[in-house]
């Protein structure tokens, strides 16, 4: 090989690393995007089950529940216990709304937290909001076969001391952006929630999760599995539906 | 009989020195009195609150209730149409009341104040709470109307007077949620304090509701006929209801439940003990004294003894004059004790702000109670440790040579 070749060679490499490593940083916030964009619906309808197994046995929860855009959603319990109980998540507000009740309870900071009606799922593992990356800063850490599916490995740290989960290693699938696995800690590390996929259907196009476990290391003997009935994704939908007047109806 | 006109003479002539003795025995003797009387005013005082507020003479809960109480496992109930009619044709049963007690928050203004529910049948609490005698100001909750009676301390704390409404959030039997709203229309004054700051109560029937528990309840209390031992009639309960339903349940009186019940029974005996050492304490006036006089009247010890006075004799006669000064300055402190017991047992000590955040079943009013046979114990013992007392110092009067006593003239 010439001089000349060797030099362009050399050149051509080293533009496939810069490049490459440029893709790389970039991946790590477009997965994000892309997961996120995958989870949000500009409308959406469901039912669905929340399946509690702890030391006292099983416990399931119906429910429905209505989303628009990556803020606004609505749970409706259905079950006997729970009939008529209510979650309105507004943009950085959560509403309780329970028949017996003459006024509505808003939840902020930590009691956000609180366990769905004993279940391993907070209020806001149920409605939170899905804008991860204003929210935590993605760093790539691998690749990772999961449910055989091949998973880009990511960890999310918070930017603020106000989310949930400071530190989380997820696990979002290379074709269809589908957080396959998920494990939640403290910002010190200790491991907080672990998730994980049970079964996925295809809606519209877009891999759905429909069937996720749960588990609040903290609770011994605990494990939430949530399944997805029905799904009707951007189909219209009453902008009154997520307002405190349509709660209280 | 001689003699004790000679203790006598003895005494009245140091008066001062007799006055002086008689008075560390009164004050050790009234001060036992009152301890005494503090000790069995608390002790009396909190098996009542027990019995009353916390668990009955004999509690009545699903059986595996305890081991999970932590957790507040609402679900784990009693029958309570079920275990009505057993309690009615119970022999030795003399009042029974259902309840439900379970931890909820208050929210108000967008924040949680945690505090405690009891829903109760007012109707069967008349052997447990007189609801109405601790009812300040308005009247008793309805069953069947969202209404509850706060404590004093806890509405002070809400800023919530009659007429408020207030919501509380509390998860439920069916392990999920519930909030609701509800009416003050009484306020009370729970004689615990730490009742007093975080309980409201409300009728049985809305908690069952609110709760979702159908008919069931979370605990039956039960007292006793005088008649009856409580851990007889604890097994009869458990038996006839295992019998009659066939559920196990777990039946247990009220000293199996509460551990600080037997630990004051143990302290009751501690303080016997230091009774012995207030005594002990006060005869060192008596020894002391006795000492000095028998230094004093050396020249007449000499003098009793060549004119034929035995040493026994000696010791006898100085034994008589503190026996006398010890039953005198018993009698006397005894007598203050008392009074001071009475006076007290009905006015009350109020220890409100010392009991103030303590989370002990005793109220923050105590009363001091004694009885005659405690009174009567501590003055034989009080009269007896200031005569022994005196032996000490009369064994060495007993022992004095004649011509060495004379040698002090």
């Amino acid at each position: 090989m010439s001089r000349t070749n060797k030099k362009q060679v050399i050149m051509v490499f080293m533009i496939v690393l810069f490049f490459s490593n440029l893709i790389h940083a970039m991946t790590a916030e477009d997965i994000i995007r892309a997961m996120d964009q995958n989870e949000n619906y500009a409308t959406s309808y469901m039912t669905g089950s929340i399946a509690t197994t702890d030391r006292f046995g099983e416990k399931i929860t119906t429910f429905k529940a209505w989303s628009q855009g990556a803020y606004d959603s609505l749970i409706e319990f259905t079950s006997l216990a729970e009939r008529g109980q209510k979650i309105l998540r507004n943009k950085g507000e959560l509403y309780l709304y329970y028949p017996d009740a003459e006024e509505l309870i808003r939840l902020q900071g930590a009691a956000l937290r609180q366990s769905v009606l004993g279940s391993d799922l907070s209020y806001e593992d149920m409605t939170g909001e899905k804008n991860t990356l204003d929210m935590y800063t993605v760093s790539f850490d691998n690749e990772d076969i999961v449910h055989n599916q091949a998973c880009y490995v990511l960890t999310l740290t918070a930017k603020s001391r106000t989310v949930a989960y400071p530190v989380q290693k997820i696990w979002v699938d290379k074709e269809t952006y589908i957080v396959h696995k998920g494990q939640y800690s403290s910002a010190t590390g200790r491991l907080l929630k672990e998730f994980e996929v049970l079964e996925t259907k295809v809606i519209d196009n877009r891999t759905i999760p429909v069937k996720t476990k749960i588990s609040d290391i903290l609770k011994k003997d605990s494990y939430t599995v949530m399944a997805i009935e029905e799904l009707q994704i951007d189909i219209p939908l009453d902008a009154n539906i997520f307002t405190l007047q349509s709660l209280m109806w | 009989m001689k003699l004790t006109s000679i203790a006598m003479r003895n005494i009245m002539r140091n008066l001062r020195r007799s006055l002086l003795s008689g008075i560390a025995i009164a004050v050790s003797t009234m001060s036992i009195v009152l301890l005494f009387a503090f000790v069995q005013g608390m002790i009396d005082d909190m098996a009542m609150n027990i019995k009353s507020y916390s668990t009955g003479e004999i509690r009545i809960r699903n059986e595996a209730y305890s081991e999970y109480e932590r957790y507040s496992p609402l679900h784990l109930t009693v029958d309570w149409p079920e275990i009505l009619p057993i309690l009615e044709q119970t022999p030795g049963v003399s009042a029974f009341v259902p309840r439900i007690q379970f931890a909820a928050s208050a929210y108000m203004n967008g924040s949680n104040h945690g505090l405690m529910v009891m829903g109760s049948d007012f109707n069967y609490e008349d052997g447990f709470i007189d609801v109405r005698e601790i009812l300040r100001e308005g009247r008793l909750c309805e069953p069947g109307k969202n209404e509850t009676i706060m404590g004093a301390g806890l509405a002070n704390r809400l800023h919530l007077t009659i007429g408020d409404k207030v919501t509380l959030l509390t998860n439920t039997a069916t392990r999920g949620s519930n909030a609701f709203t509800l009416t003050i229309v009484g306020i009370a004054v729970f004689p615990v304090g730490a009742m007093n700051a975080s309980y409201t109560m409300i009728p049985l029937d809305r908690a069952q509701y609110f709760l979702h528990m159908d008919s069931e309840v979370q605990e039956i209390l039960v007292m006793a006929d005088d008649s009856v031992k409580e851990n007889t009639l604890a097994s009869l309960i458990d038996q006839s209801i295992l019998d009659h339903t066939g559920v196990q349940t777990e039946v247990k009186t009220w000293k199996q439940l509460n551990d600080l019940m037997t630990l004051m029974d143990i302290a009751s005996y501690a303080y016997y003990v230091i009774a012995f050492f207030f005594f002990i304490l006060g005869s060192t006036v008596i020894i002391n004294t006795t000492m000095m006089v028998i230094f004093e009247r050396m020249r007449e010890i000499g003098t009793l003894a060549a004119m034929g006075m035995h040493g026994k004799e000696l010791t006898r006669l100085f034994f008589l004059e503190g026996a006398i000064i010890g039953a005198i300055g018993a009698a006397i402190g005894v007598i203050v004790g008392v009074v001071i017991t009475s006076y007290f047992g009905i006015i009350g000590l109020d220890f409100t702000d010392a009991l103030s955040g303590i989370d002990m079943e005793m109220s923050s009013v105590l009363y001091p109670r004694t009885d005659y046979w405690r009174v009567l114990i501590i003055y034989v013992y009080a009269v007896a440790t200031a005569s022994l007392a005196t032996l000490i110092p009369s064994r060495r009067a007993s022992k004095i040579e004649p011509v060495e006593a004379l040698r002090y003239v």
